[in-house]
């Protein structure tokens, strides 16, 4: 079949020239076809020309240095945003969730409801965990350990605390915290990162990142496990903790083990100098520059800057655990405790130092807390084993000029019930997981000491005045370290990503300095 | 008859009028004068008198204002009289009915005071200022019949220049005893007050007790518990009297909050007889309260600076004043890094915050010598960390050109504190660690002349009292 002259796909190429019509009127068709297109399409690509350049400087331009700015990093963060009260900070994180009800939250008005049942609108309709959901009754439980006031401030503190009680005009508590989790992984996450889910730069990623190093020879940011008591309920900790997520792996936590070296192969081995040492790391680093070059995966240039921190680590670890030169005076605070390595004690004494050589961010983790069964066994157990290390660590600090830029932190992922899991007893009891109020405590730059903040209701169970949500918190530790949480973001999967989350989150002004 | 003899009988009509009339007046003048004079001679001491008087007296407030409205009205009249007669003869009503007035607000004001028994100097100052005041009017009445006359042209406004100044002082008296001494002054920008007034409240006007507690009395509870009145025999107006307590006994007891006698009378129902400020003044706010029950838990001491567990707004230290803007200098800044390896780290975006001097990575090497070339930066550093570095006593020559350093670390240094008296020439330096120093405690003498220097630490070194360790102390 013939084409129609004019249609457009035409197999075979078929022109007005072509068709059977008078040569008069195929030249005038030639001349207008030029004409026409001439003007067409000089119209078109002036028009195009124009869009391009329109958007191009307002959208594609800016992008590209958007991108520039990121990938350039740290520079562009300006940071702090604002002077800040705290130049570095010290985390003592007891996993497991300690009984806010036993320890700090008092109830008086507890005692006398022993074994009663909770009031069913105290609950409300939240849903428990596996472990008490099927309880046939809730039974409160009041704390086996009487509170006494302490200080100038009058708070009350358990007797299970004695060193933490001297110290209370010290401290700020907050007993209003509260998170969504009622599970330790997603709570210590949460906690941590600011989001139940792993993958998410911890809190002293985001600090190694924005406000960077003091010391060139320490890491930034330092993880200490305390030694595992094995007869208390462990829950386990990991380096999901403390890891960079996102960020730049050279920004996660660096852990000192607890046992044994702190860092292990930190000798160099039999036969290899330091001379040596160095340039085999030389040569491992050019091979690693090629790798770059090829491969451009920027975590090559955080293996050569770990490589280079491990040389370097080689000589300011040694003197940092060499506690040969502490005075007697730190012996007599501390206690005896303090000279084995990897018990708490040891690890507040090892903070103190960081402190003094300029990490940024040490964290410390105790666990055990995790009380859901012989409350009356473990708890005292616990206390004992931490008590003398906080006080210590916060009057160290304190005596020795630190408390001014150093901020303490003290909290657990969230608080317990003060119903009994499992039966009660005068003689004992348990505690299940409890996400809606538990109390934290912070001491030293930028928190106001002495001040108890929020309050929970007669039960420790909801609160009731001055709500402190988990991103609340972190939004506040921020605060104190100059950095607006709002302002400090990482773009990463299309979201300007932050340690507080989407989420709306505030500074506690009730308790800054 | 002439006219020049008509007007003269006309004349000698008008005046033996004015001494047909005159004399009941001289008579009603004398005796009220009497009257209140006699007013000087009222008891107060103190002692309240009947109800019905009080319940009268407390009309005065009420009745007060009217006279002082007409009499601030009466010069306005005189004036604008000049122009309008009608307005002048309007100002002779306006004058006989201040004076009227006055005389009835000071039988009612004699009546509360009596009444009431108050004692005190203001009360006396008020009083006779209102019968100073009335006597001031009765002779503008005679003065201003002269005036019209065209005998004394001046006497009669003088007289009434007289009458304004002392109706000024008299309503600031009645004033100061309603709403106390300090109102007028107690929000008055800081330059004004101290041209003004001269702050004698305490002997450390930078206590806790002169900044938070003084106030909080002086504006609830000196107007009757001070110079002016003395109710139940107790003042608040300085630290002294405070701890001195009243006829009931003391009212504060240190570090014993549910035992002070103050607390206790605030915290009351509002509705019990005994509750304070007493006669439905403003009550204490819970914020007040709280302030003062921390500051007695702390032992109510007269020179604390601070109070645990209370925080107030606007008490941190003035903010020290901003440095220059160093962004000029960043290369240099970024070269003199790399050439010395101390760092000079800005404490935030802001760079009017400042730089921080930061040695950590070369604390063993870093010595005088090399501390001496960042002099050049001088300005912008507001810290010095050179804890553990190798600086000596020269160093503080240095430092004294650092004049914008708010925090030096020099724990762990040589330093022997030899050369410490001339850090006093720093004036913002707030923070000075000396800890695991050879620094003994002579040498700290100078610095004890520095207002701004709050936290000082000589841990660890000769210097260190026996129980440095407060926090231990003071819990125990």
């Amino acid at each position: 079949m013939k084409q129609h002259p004019l249609c457009t796909d035409c197999e075979d190429k078929i022109t007005p020239m072509d068709l059977p019509i008078p040569a008069g009127l195929k030249h005038e068709w030639s001349k207008c076809e030029s004409r026409r297109q001439f003007l067409g399409r000089t119209g078109k690509v002036l028009g195009w020309a124009a869009l391009a350049s329109l958007f191009g400087e307002v959208g594609l331009y800016h992008r590209a240095l958007a991108a520039a700015e990121a990938a350039s990093g740290k520079d562009n963060l300006r940071l702090p945003h604002f002077a800040p009260t705290a130049k570095r900070a010290i985390y003592l994180f007891m996993s497991g969730a300690p009984p806010q009800v036993d320890l700090f939250d008092y109830k008086p008005n507890l005692t006398a409801q022993f074994n009663a049942d909770m009031p069913a609108s105290v609950r409300g309709n939240q849903q428990l965990t596996g472990m008490t959901a099927g309880q046939a009754r809730f039974p409160i439980a009041p704390a086996h350990w009487p509170f006494n006031q302490h200080g100038q401030t009058g708070t009350w503190i358990s007797d299970l605390l004695p060193h933490t009680s001297r110290m209370v005009d010290d401290l700020t508590f907050i007993k209003s915290t509260n998170t969504d989790a009622i599970n330790h992984e997603p709570a210590i996450m949460l906690m941590n990162t600011g989001n139940m889910n792993a993958g998410k730069p911890c809190l002293g990623a985001w600090l190694a990142y924005g406000l960077g190093s003091m010391n060139d020879n320490l890491p930034t940011f330092v993880v200490l496990q305390t030694k595992t008591n094995p007869k208390e309920n462990n829950q386990p900790v990991s380096s999901r903790l403390w890891s960079s997520g996102f960020l730049s792996s050279e920004f996660s936590g660096v852990g000192l083990r607890s046992v044994g070296d702190p860092v292990l192969y930190l000798e160099d081995p039999a036969g290899v100098d330091r001379e040596t040492r160095r340039k085999m790391l030389d040569a491992v680093e050019e091979i690693n520059r090629q790798t770059l070059a090829e491969v451009g995966d920027p975590e090559t240039n955080s293996r050569i800057a770990q490589y280079e921190m491990a040389f370097r680590m080689q000589s300011s670890v040694p003197e940092l655990t060499d506690l040969s030169k502490e005075p007697e005076s730190t012996w007599e605070l501390y206690g005896p405790d303090a000279k084995e390595p990897g018990t708490f004690a040891y690890n507040c004494l090892l903070a103190r130092r960081m402190a003094e050589r300029g990490v940024r961010f040490t964290q410390v983790y105790k666990r055990g807390w995790d009380v859901h069964d012989n409350v009356v066994g473990n708890l005292p157990v616990l206390c004992q084993e931490t008590d003398r290390g906080c006080y210590s660590l916060v009057t160290d600090l304190k005596r020795r000029g630190l408390l001014n830029d150093t901020l303490v932190i003290w909290a657990g992922e969230f608080g317990r019930t003060v119903y009994s899991q499992g039966g009660l007893s005068q003689e004992n009891y348990g505690r299940d997981h409890h996400p809606r109020c538990f109390t934290v405590w912070m001491a030293g730059a930028g928190v106001r000491p002495g001040v108890t903040y929020g309050e929970t209701d007669e039960y420790s169970y909801n609160v009731v005045k001055d709500p402190v949500h988990v991103r609340d918190f972190n939004a506040t530790i921020l605060h104190c370290l100059g950095i607006d949480h709002n302002k400090f973001t990482y773009k990463f999967q299309g979201l300007d990503q932050k340690l507080t989350s989407p989420v709306p989150a505030f500074v506690v002004q009730g308790i800054l300095a | 008859m002439s006219v020049g003899a008509k007007v003269a009988s006309q004349s000698r009509d008008v005046w033996q009028k004015a001494r047909q009339g005159r004399r009941p007046r001289v008579v009603l003048g004398a005796a009220t004068v009497l009257v209140l004079l006699s007013l000087l001679f009222l008891p107060l001491n103190g002692q309240p008198h009947a109800d019905w008087l009080q319940f009268f007296g407390r009309f005065h407030p009420l009745l007060v204002h009217l006279p002082i409205g007409l009499i601030v009205l009466l010069p306005v009249l005189e004036i604008l009289g000049t122009r309008r007669p009608a307005l002048r003869e309007a100002a002779g009503l306006v004058l006989q009915l201040a004076l009227a007035t006055v005389l009835v607000a000071i039988v009612f004001g004699a009546l509360l005071a009596y009444g009431s028994g108050e004692s005190g100097t203001t009360v006396t100052r008020h009083l006779r200022g209102g019968i100073l005041l009335a006597l001031e009017l009765m002779l503008c009445v005679a003065l201003r019949r002269t005036w019209l006359e065209a005998q004394h042209t001046r006497a009669y406004f003088v007289m009434l220049g007289v009458v304004l100044l002392t109706l000024t002082w008299t309503a600031h008296q009645g004033g100061s005893l309603t709403y106390g001494s300090g109102y007028l002054t107690r929000y008055m920008p800081p330059a004004m007050k101290r041209f003004v007034a001269p702050s004698a409240v305490s002997s450390h006007p930078n206590s806790f007790f002169a900044k938070h507690i003084y106030p909080v009395l002086d504006t609830k509870c000196v107007s009757c518990h001070g110079t002016t009145k003395e109710q139940g025999g107790l003042r608040l107006d300085s630290y002294e009297s405070l701890m001195a307590g009243g006829k009931d006994g003391i009212v504060i007891a240190p570090r014993n909050p549910d035992g002070s006698l103050l607390l206790k009378k605030v915290t009351l129902p509002p509705s019990d007889p005994h509750f304070m400020p007493a006669e439905g003044r403003a009550p204490l706010t819970p914020d007040e309260i709280a302030r003062i029950r921390a500051w007695v838990s702390a032992g109510a001491s007269p020179e604390a600076r601070s109070v645990p567990g209370i925080f107030i707004a606007g008490d941190e230290e003035e903010a020290p004043p901003p440095v220059g803007d160093y962004s000029a200098l960043m290369p240099q800044i970024q070269q003199m890094q790399m050439s010395q390896g101390a760092k000079l780290v800005p404490v935030s975006a802001e760079p009017s915050d400042g730089l921080i001097l930061r040695t950590t990575d070369v604390a063993s090497t870093f010595d005088d010598a090399q501390l001496a070339k960042f002099q050049k930066f001088a300005l912008f550093i507001v810290e010095a960390e050179l804890g553990r570095t190798a600086v000596t006593d020269d160093s503080i020559s240095t430092l004294i050109q650092f004049k914008n350093l708010r925090a030096l670390h020099l724990e762990g240094t040589a330093v022997t504190g030899r050369n410490l008296a001339k850090l006093t020439s720093l004036p913002q330096l707030a923070y000075l660690n000396l800890s695991a120093t050879k620094v003994s405690s002579d040498a700290l003498g100078p610095l004890k002349n520095m207002p701004n220097l709050r936290h000082l630490y000589v841990f660890n070194s000769p210097a260190e009292p026996a129980s440095a360790d407060n926090s231990v102390r003071s819990t125990q």
